[in-house]
């Protein structure tokens, strides 16, 4: 036991070494590039600190944000029912297979040109782009979990009587549910990604904000925005994986 | 990427090609009620397809969109196949790395266009660079997951039976990493093909994404929808050349992983 807390903690020392020598890299080699092309990591540091207090890159990130959740929520209310019909039954699976497959492999940055003509560049617009970026990815993830329920438990939960709702509730809930926080987790970081690249296409919002400052003499603006976004998805991912082992805590244990 | 995704089962061919049917008349009925300006049919698309075709301009547009496609995806398999593999079998590489791959596969790769604008420029640089951006962090997540999962039975047997280092890595590790490699190669071209398209679309305008914008501006819905289509039918063409490639490079895989 102690042993094993020693060598995590040694893992974490590591991982802070990892970090540490990026972040003087990164000093050494904007002290050499001057601000104009890659601004040290001193300059960011001050930068993002200013940032912070000027209430108007995060009031424009949290909007950006949560409009970002409409079309994330939208993805993941249509994706994981379409993904686990397609996992529990041969004709949707066959039905929707060869949709999904082409969607999968669409660029969402391609769909935008035609998504501006079907709704302009307003808030339709945005939450599209997400919708589209985050569904097929939850649609593959909950269709994998819904195929991978072991049949044996389906069996022993009808000779006990259990009825339609029991058996996904008690079985195929449990199931899928690693699934599921891996498909809303991978789809988070579509979403994010594509709301990014819908307000840099239409120059709105946080997004449009980032690609103006690209504009500016120095880069330590822009750099300062990466970091945000950075700092977001970090979160967002931990955020999620931590709400996952709240809420079932045998998810944890199942993937280690 | 799962494996039964992305690609279109020559088995069963039936069902799928009933699907596509249903939902091309759905298109097809959605289009002819709309103006022409905001959702051609498929009938146009694909008519507009064949004349793009026939006249050489499609054929012409993918291969320079290629062009940096390939040579972005080349440059990317050749940094993140080893650094996610030596993630995935040496613990402190991947204690040392790991924040800085989550931190840039967090980080939307479309917002480093306004860096890559002041370091590359607009042009071929420029679109080599995003596409190595986008296609680098997500194979290396594949391959360090793949090589962690090694069975670890299989490079215990190696050692007892005397392998040496070079013989572990050429007869037991490779083998057994082929299979995660080419899931490395098949998310990284989905995303390589996307980042090619985006560049040409954020960077200057240039062959199939400077065709998109014409004929958006132009509000020529069958245009742009031909050249999507055209994209499409390439990212699916590419996911089933690497699936040829896997079969032939790992006969042994066969039905065992691609469920």
């Amino acid at each position: 036991m102690a042993e094993a807390s020693a060598s995590r903690s040694a893992g974490r020392l590591v991982s802070l070494a990892g970090i540490a020598i990026a972040l003087v890299v990164w000093e050494v080699a904007g002290r050499a590039a001057g601000p104009a092309r890659f601004a040290p990591f001193s300059d960011v540091a001050r930068e993002f600190l200013t940032v912070l207090g000027d209430g108007l890159t995060l009031p424009a990130l949290g909007t950006s944000l949560l409009q970002m959740l409409v079309g994330y929520g939208a993805g993941l209310a249509v994706g994981v029912p379409l993904g686990v019909l397609m996992g529990r039954q041969a004709w949707a699976d066959r039905a929707f297979q060869p949709w999904v497959s082409m969607m999968v492999v669409t660029s969402t940055a391609a769909l935008v040109p035609l998504l501006i003509v079907l709704f302009g560049t307003g808030f339709w617009f945005r939450t599209a782009v997400v919708f589209l970026a985050t569904v097929w990815y939850v649609v593959i993830t909950a269709y994998q979990g819904a195929r991978g329920i072991d049949p044996r438990y389906l069996g022993a939960a009808r000779s006990f009587g259990a009825g339609d709702w029991q058996t996904f509730r008690m079985v195929h809930l449990p199931a899928l549910f690693p699934y599921l926080m891996t498909g809303a987790s991978v789809g988070l970081a579509h979403a994010i990604r594509a709301m990014v690249m819908a307000e840099m296409y239409v120059l709105i919002g946080f997004g449009g904000r980032l690609q103006q400052t690209g504009l500016s003499i120095s880069t330590a603006p822009l750099l300062c925005s990466l970091l945000l976004l950075m700092l977001i998805g970090v979160a967002a991912t931990g955020g999620l994986r931590w709400l996952g082992g709240r809420m079932a805590p045998w998810y944890e244990e199942a993937r280690a | 990427m799962p494996g039964r995704f992305g690609k279109l089962h020559l088995q069963a061919w039936g069902p799928q090609a009933l699907s596509v049917a249903v939902g091309l008349t759905v298109w097809e009925i959605a289009g002819r009620l709309t103006p022409a300006a905001i959702l051609a049919p498929p009938s146009r698309v694909f008519a507009r397809m064949a004349a793009m075709l026939a006249s050489g301009e499609l054929p012409a547009l993918l291969a320079a969109s290629s062009l940096h496609m390939l040579a972005g995806f080349g440059l990317a398999v050749l940094v993140a196949v080893p650094i996610g593999f030596l993630m995935g079998r040496v613990p402190w590489v991947s204690r040392l790395l790991d924040p800085l791959v989550t931190a840039f596969y967090s980080l939307p790769t479309v917002a480093l266009v306004p860096l890559i604008v002041i370091w590359f420029g607009l042009f071929y640089a420029a679109r080599v660079a995003l596409v190595f951006c986008m296609a680098v962090p997500d194979m290396i997540v594949v391959m360090a997951a793949g090589a962690r999962d090694i069975d670890q039975r299989l490079v215990d047997a190696g050692r007892s039976l005397g392998a040496g280092w070079m013989q572990q890595f050429r007869k037991v590790l490779l083998p057994a990493s082929l299979p995660f490699v080419f899931t490395a190669l098949r998310v990284g071209a989905v995303r390589a093909i996307n980042a090619m398209i985006t560049a040409e679309l954020f960077f200057a305008a240039v062959n199939l994404g400077a065709s998109m914008k014409k004929a958006a501006s132009a509000f020529d819905s069958a245009g742009l929808l031909a050249v999507l289509a055209t994209l499409c039918l390439a990212g699916l063409a590419v996911q089933e050349l690497l699936r040829l490639l896997e079969t032939w490079a790992a006969p042994w895989r066969q039905g065992v992983g691609n469920g």
